[in-house]
Protein backbone atom coordinates (compact mmCIF):
# COMPACT_ATOMS: atom_id res chain seq x y z
CA UNK A 1 0.00 0.00 0.00
CA UNK A 2 2.73 2.36 1.11
CA UNK A 3 4.82 1.19 -1.80
CA UNK A 4 2.01 2.03 -4.22
CA UNK A 5 1.68 5.48 -2.64
CA UNK A 6 5.43 6.00 -3.02
CA UNK A 7 5.27 4.87 -6.64
CA UNK A 8 2.34 7.22 -7.27
CA UNK A 9 4.26 10.11 -5.70
CA UNK A 10 7.24 9.44 -7.97
CA UNK A 11 4.99 9.13 -11.04
CA UNK A 12 3.36 12.48 -10.23
CA UNK A 13 6.76 14.16 -9.89
CA UNK A 14 8.01 12.72 -13.17
CA UNK A 15 4.78 13.66 -14.95
CA UNK A 16 5.35 17.26 -13.83
CA UNK A 17 8.93 17.18 -15.11
CA UNK A 18 7.61 15.72 -18.36
CA UNK A 19 5.13 18.57 -18.72
CA UNK A 20 7.78 21.21 -18.08
CA UNK A 21 10.31 19.82 -20.58
CA UNK A 22 7.70 19.48 -23.30
CA UNK A 23 8.95 21.21 -26.41
CA UNK A 24 12.23 19.31 -26.50
CA UNK A 25 12.30 16.43 -28.99
CA UNK A 26 10.25 13.45 -27.76
CA UNK A 27 13.25 11.14 -27.55
CA UNK A 28 15.10 13.62 -25.31
CA UNK A 29 12.06 14.09 -23.08
CA UNK A 30 11.75 10.31 -22.61
CA UNK A 31 15.48 10.07 -21.91
CA UNK A 32 15.41 12.82 -19.28
CA UNK A 33 12.42 11.35 -17.45
CA UNK A 34 13.74 7.78 -17.60
CA UNK A 35 17.10 8.85 -16.21
CA UNK A 36 15.51 10.81 -13.36
CA UNK A 37 13.36 7.78 -12.53
CA UNK A 38 16.47 5.58 -12.39
CA UNK A 39 18.20 8.21 -10.24
CA UNK A 40 15.38 8.29 -7.68
CA UNK A 41 15.05 4.49 -7.58
CA UNK A 42 18.81 4.18 -7.04
CA UNK A 43 18.66 6.65 -4.17
CA UNK A 44 15.74 4.80 -2.60
CA UNK A 45 17.50 1.45 -2.75
CA UNK A 46 14.17 -0.39 -2.45
CA UNK A 47 12.62 1.95 0.13
CA UNK A 48 9.72 3.04 -2.03
CA UNK A 49 7.74 4.81 0.72
CA UNK A 50 6.23 8.26 0.17
CA UNK A 51 8.67 9.72 2.71
CA UNK A 52 11.62 8.06 0.99
CA UNK A 53 10.50 9.27 -2.43
CA UNK A 54 9.94 12.76 -1.06
CA UNK A 55 13.48 12.90 0.32
CA UNK A 56 14.97 11.62 -2.94
CA UNK A 57 13.16 14.08 -5.19
CA UNK A 58 13.91 16.95 -2.80
CA UNK A 59 17.57 16.38 -3.69
CA UNK A 60 16.81 16.76 -7.36
CA UNK A 61 14.77 19.94 -7.01
CA UNK A 62 11.40 21.20 -8.21
CA UNK A 63 10.19 19.90 -11.60
CA UNK A 64 10.29 23.42 -12.95
CA UNK A 65 13.95 23.85 -11.97
CA UNK A 66 14.94 20.45 -13.34
CA UNK A 67 13.23 21.35 -16.59
CA UNK A 68 14.91 24.76 -16.72
CA UNK A 69 18.43 23.32 -16.37
CA UNK A 70 17.77 20.62 -18.96
CA UNK A 71 16.11 22.88 -21.50
CA UNK A 72 18.66 25.68 -21.07
CA UNK A 73 21.65 23.33 -21.50
CA UNK A 74 20.24 21.81 -24.67
CA UNK A 75 18.92 25.00 -26.23
CA UNK A 76 22.18 26.87 -25.61
CA UNK A 77 24.27 23.94 -26.88
CA UNK A 78 22.22 23.84 -30.07
CA UNK A 79 22.48 27.62 -30.57
CA UNK A 80 26.23 27.56 -29.82
CA UNK A 81 26.82 24.82 -32.36
CA UNK A 82 25.93 27.07 -35.29
CA UNK A 83 25.85 30.54 -33.78
CA UNK A 84 24.03 32.06 -36.75
CA UNK A 85 21.83 35.05 -35.83
CA UNK A 86 18.75 32.95 -36.52
CA UNK A 87 19.77 29.95 -34.40
CA UNK A 88 20.88 32.25 -31.57
CA UNK A 89 17.64 34.23 -31.74
CA UNK A 90 15.73 30.93 -31.76
CA UNK A 91 17.46 30.00 -28.51
CA UNK A 92 16.54 33.32 -26.90
CA UNK A 93 12.91 32.90 -27.98
CA UNK A 94 12.85 29.36 -26.58
CA UNK A 95 14.18 30.50 -23.18
CA UNK A 96 12.06 33.66 -22.95
CA UNK A 97 9.42 32.05 -20.75
CA UNK A 98 11.80 30.35 -18.31
CA UNK A 99 13.07 33.31 -16.32
CA UNK A 100 12.72 37.06 -15.88
CA UNK A 101 16.06 37.57 -17.57
CA UNK A 102 14.90 35.35 -20.43
CA UNK A 103 11.96 37.65 -21.04
CA UNK A 104 14.20 40.72 -20.82
CA UNK A 105 16.64 39.25 -23.34
CA UNK A 106 13.78 38.43 -25.68
CA UNK A 107 12.37 41.97 -25.54
CA UNK A 108 15.79 43.54 -26.12
CA UNK A 109 16.32 41.22 -29.11
CA UNK A 110 13.00 42.16 -30.66
CA UNK A 111 13.75 45.85 -30.17
CA UNK A 112 17.26 45.46 -31.58
CA UNK A 113 16.26 43.60 -34.72
CA UNK A 114 13.25 45.85 -35.34
CA UNK A 115 15.54 48.89 -35.14
CA UNK A 116 17.92 47.27 -37.61
CA UNK A 117 15.01 46.52 -39.92
CA UNK A 118 13.64 50.08 -39.66
CA UNK A 119 16.99 51.63 -40.64
CA UNK A 120 17.43 49.19 -43.51
CA UNK A 121 13.93 49.72 -44.91
CA UNK A 122 14.23 53.49 -44.69
CA UNK A 123 17.57 53.41 -46.51
CA UNK A 124 16.20 51.18 -49.26
CA UNK A 125 13.01 53.19 -49.75
CA UNK A 126 14.71 56.59 -49.80
CA UNK A 127 15.57 56.60 -53.55
CA UNK A 128 11.93 55.87 -54.44
CA UNK A 129 10.30 58.24 -51.94
CA UNK A 130 12.86 60.99 -51.65
CA UNK A 131 10.59 63.54 -49.97
CA UNK A 132 8.86 61.18 -47.58
CA UNK A 133 11.44 58.69 -46.36
CA UNK A 134 14.16 59.51 -43.86
CA UNK A 135 14.90 60.44 -40.31
CA UNK A 136 12.71 63.33 -39.17
CA UNK A 137 12.50 65.61 -36.18
CA UNK A 138 8.83 66.34 -35.74
CA UNK A 139 7.19 69.07 -33.63
CA UNK A 140 3.53 69.69 -32.96
CA UNK A 141 3.99 73.47 -33.14
CA UNK A 142 6.79 75.63 -34.56
CA UNK A 143 8.02 76.70 -31.12
CA UNK A 144 7.34 73.37 -29.46
CA UNK A 145 10.27 72.42 -27.27
CA UNK A 146 9.33 68.80 -27.33
CA UNK A 147 10.33 67.09 -30.53
CA UNK A 148 10.00 63.48 -31.49
CA UNK A 149 12.03 61.35 -33.84
CA UNK A 150 10.43 59.70 -36.74
CA UNK A 151 12.19 57.07 -38.80
CA UNK A 152 10.74 55.69 -41.99
CA UNK A 153 8.10 57.00 -44.34
CA UNK A 154 6.07 59.97 -43.18
CA UNK A 155 3.63 62.50 -44.63
CA UNK A 156 5.41 65.83 -44.68
CA UNK A 157 4.83 67.18 -41.17
CA UNK A 158 3.87 70.85 -40.93
CA UNK A 159 6.51 71.50 -38.32
CA UNK A 160 9.74 69.66 -38.29
CA UNK A 161 12.35 68.75 -40.78
CA UNK A 162 14.22 65.87 -42.19
CA UNK A 163 17.81 65.44 -41.15
CA UNK A 164 20.48 63.46 -42.98
CA UNK A 165 18.78 63.77 -46.42
CA UNK A 166 20.43 61.37 -48.85
CA UNK A 167 22.94 60.38 -46.17
CA UNK A 168 20.22 58.18 -44.67
CA UNK A 169 21.09 55.61 -47.34
CA UNK A 170 24.68 54.83 -46.29
CA UNK A 171 24.12 55.74 -42.64
CA UNK A 172 20.90 53.69 -42.47
CA UNK A 173 22.61 50.64 -43.94
CA UNK A 174 25.56 50.93 -41.58
CA UNK A 175 23.33 51.49 -38.53
CA UNK A 176 21.15 48.58 -39.52
CA UNK A 177 24.21 46.32 -39.62
CA UNK A 178 25.45 47.73 -36.30
CA UNK A 179 22.09 47.15 -34.58
CA UNK A 180 21.83 43.62 -35.98
CA UNK A 181 25.40 42.79 -34.94
CA UNK A 182 24.96 44.20 -31.43
CA UNK A 183 21.71 42.30 -30.96
CA UNK A 184 23.36 39.08 -32.15
CA UNK A 185 26.25 39.53 -29.69
CA UNK A 186 23.82 40.40 -26.92
CA UNK A 187 21.87 37.21 -27.64
CA UNK A 188 25.01 35.05 -27.45
CA UNK A 189 25.99 36.75 -24.19
CA UNK A 190 22.48 36.24 -22.80
CA UNK A 191 22.35 32.55 -23.68
CA UNK A 192 25.64 31.92 -21.91
CA UNK A 193 24.52 33.94 -18.89
CA UNK A 194 21.27 31.97 -18.66
CA UNK A 195 23.18 28.70 -18.87
CA UNK A 196 25.50 29.76 -16.03
CA UNK A 197 22.54 30.76 -13.93
CA UNK A 198 20.64 27.55 -14.62
CA UNK A 199 23.66 25.47 -13.61
CA UNK A 200 23.91 27.36 -10.37
CA UNK A 201 20.22 26.77 -9.76
CA UNK A 202 19.30 30.42 -10.05
CA UNK B 1 24.21 44.84 -0.14
CA UNK B 2 24.48 41.43 1.47
CA UNK B 3 27.40 40.70 -0.75
CA UNK B 4 29.36 43.71 0.50
CA UNK B 5 29.04 42.52 4.07
CA UNK B 6 30.44 39.11 3.20
CA UNK B 7 33.42 38.40 5.44
CA UNK B 8 36.80 36.92 4.51
CA UNK B 9 35.51 33.40 5.29
CA UNK B 10 32.77 33.84 2.70
CA UNK B 11 35.30 35.13 0.20
CA UNK B 12 37.40 32.00 0.65
CA UNK B 13 34.33 29.77 0.39
CA UNK B 14 33.24 31.51 -2.81
CA UNK B 15 36.73 31.22 -4.25
CA UNK B 16 36.84 27.49 -3.47
CA UNK B 17 33.48 27.01 -5.17
CA UNK B 18 34.78 28.73 -8.30
CA UNK B 19 37.92 26.62 -8.20
CA UNK B 20 35.94 23.36 -7.95
CA UNK B 21 33.54 24.44 -10.66
CA UNK B 22 36.43 25.00 -13.05
CA UNK B 23 37.70 21.49 -12.35
CA UNK B 24 34.31 19.76 -12.54
CA UNK B 25 34.53 18.38 -16.05
CA UNK B 26 38.07 17.13 -15.46
CA UNK B 27 36.87 15.43 -12.27
CA UNK B 28 34.01 13.71 -14.11
CA UNK B 29 36.35 12.53 -16.87
CA UNK B 30 38.79 11.22 -14.26
CA UNK B 31 36.03 9.41 -12.37
CA UNK B 32 34.98 7.67 -15.59
CA UNK B 33 38.57 6.75 -16.50
CA UNK B 34 38.57 3.25 -14.92
CA UNK B 35 35.22 2.24 -16.40
CA UNK B 36 31.54 2.94 -16.91
CA UNK B 37 29.37 4.38 -14.12
CA UNK B 38 25.81 5.64 -13.76
CA UNK B 39 24.74 9.13 -12.65
CA UNK B 40 24.31 8.57 -8.93
CA UNK B 41 27.68 6.78 -8.68
CA UNK B 42 29.37 9.71 -10.40
CA UNK B 43 27.71 12.13 -7.96
CA UNK B 44 28.81 10.01 -5.00
CA UNK B 45 32.40 9.82 -6.20
CA UNK B 46 32.44 13.58 -6.84
CA UNK B 47 31.27 14.31 -3.35
CA UNK B 48 33.33 11.63 -1.53
CA UNK B 49 36.63 11.85 -3.41
CA UNK B 50 36.75 15.41 -4.69
CA UNK B 51 34.58 17.25 -2.11
CA UNK B 52 32.53 18.47 -5.06
CA UNK B 53 28.88 18.53 -4.16
CA UNK B 54 26.93 19.82 -7.12
CA UNK B 55 23.14 20.14 -7.30
CA UNK B 56 22.02 16.60 -8.15
CA UNK B 57 19.82 17.74 -11.00
CA UNK B 58 22.72 19.35 -12.84
CA UNK B 59 24.81 16.19 -13.36
CA UNK B 60 22.60 14.82 -16.15
CA UNK B 61 22.61 17.97 -18.31
CA UNK B 62 26.41 18.05 -17.81
CA UNK B 63 26.77 14.41 -18.91
CA UNK B 64 24.44 15.07 -21.80
CA UNK B 65 26.62 17.97 -22.92
CA UNK B 66 29.76 15.84 -22.67
CA UNK B 67 27.98 13.25 -24.77
CA UNK B 68 27.06 15.86 -27.36
CA UNK B 69 30.74 16.86 -27.44
CA UNK B 70 31.66 13.23 -28.08
CA UNK B 71 33.58 12.84 -24.81
CA UNK B 72 31.35 10.19 -23.27
CA UNK B 73 29.00 7.53 -24.52
CA UNK B 74 25.97 6.15 -22.74
CA UNK B 75 23.94 2.96 -22.74
CA UNK B 76 20.94 1.69 -20.86
CA UNK B 77 21.63 -1.49 -18.95
CA UNK B 78 19.07 -3.75 -17.24
CA UNK B 79 20.56 -3.86 -13.76
CA UNK B 80 20.09 -6.30 -10.89
CA UNK B 81 18.46 -3.41 -9.05
CA UNK B 82 15.23 -4.16 -10.92
CA UNK B 83 15.27 -1.02 -13.05
CA UNK B 84 17.40 0.01 -16.00
CA UNK B 85 20.33 2.34 -15.44
CA UNK B 86 22.05 4.62 -17.88
CA UNK B 87 25.79 4.02 -17.79
CA UNK B 88 28.35 6.51 -19.03
CA UNK B 89 31.79 5.65 -20.34
CA UNK B 90 34.65 7.61 -21.89
CA UNK B 91 35.05 7.61 -25.64
CA UNK B 92 38.49 7.71 -27.25
CA UNK B 93 38.08 11.49 -27.58
CA UNK B 94 37.09 11.63 -23.91
CA UNK B 95 40.24 9.78 -22.87
CA UNK B 96 42.35 12.13 -24.97
CA UNK B 97 40.60 15.15 -23.44
CA UNK B 98 41.07 13.74 -19.93
CA UNK B 99 44.81 13.22 -20.53
CA UNK B 100 45.23 16.71 -22.00
CA UNK B 101 43.31 18.38 -19.19
CA UNK B 102 45.20 16.38 -16.56
CA UNK B 103 48.52 17.42 -18.10
CA UNK B 104 47.38 21.05 -18.11
CA UNK B 105 46.30 20.76 -14.50
CA UNK B 106 49.61 19.20 -13.43
CA UNK B 107 51.65 21.89 -15.14
CA UNK B 108 49.51 24.63 -13.61
CA UNK B 109 49.60 23.10 -10.13
CA UNK B 110 53.37 22.60 -10.28
CA UNK B 111 53.90 26.22 -11.25
CA UNK B 112 51.61 27.48 -8.54
CA UNK B 113 53.21 25.20 -5.95
CA UNK B 114 56.54 26.82 -6.74
CA UNK B 115 55.01 30.23 -6.11
CA UNK B 116 53.41 29.08 -2.88
CA UNK B 117 56.59 27.55 -1.45
CA UNK B 118 57.70 30.71 0.39
CA UNK B 119 54.31 30.93 2.09
CA UNK B 120 55.08 27.69 3.85
CA UNK B 121 58.66 28.63 4.68
CA UNK B 122 60.32 26.63 1.89
CA UNK B 123 63.56 28.03 0.64
CA UNK B 124 63.19 29.02 -2.95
Amino acid sequence: MSKDAGQAHLDTYLAQVHRHVRGLPDAEVREIVAELRAHVLDKLDGDLTPAGVEAAIAGLGAPREIARVNITERVVARAEARRTPLSVLGGVVRLAGLSVYGLFAFLVSVLGYLSALAFLITALIKPFAWDHAGLWIVRNAPDDLIASWHLGVTDNPRYGHEILGGWIIPIGIVLSLVFAWLTWRFDIFSLRLMRRRARRGR
Amino acid sequence: MGRERAGPADDIAGWEIQLRKGALSLAVLAILWPGRLYGLEILKRLSADAAMSIPEGTIYPLLNRMKAEGLVDSEWVEADAGHPRKYYSLTEAGRRRARDMAAGWRAFARGLDGLLGPLFGDKG
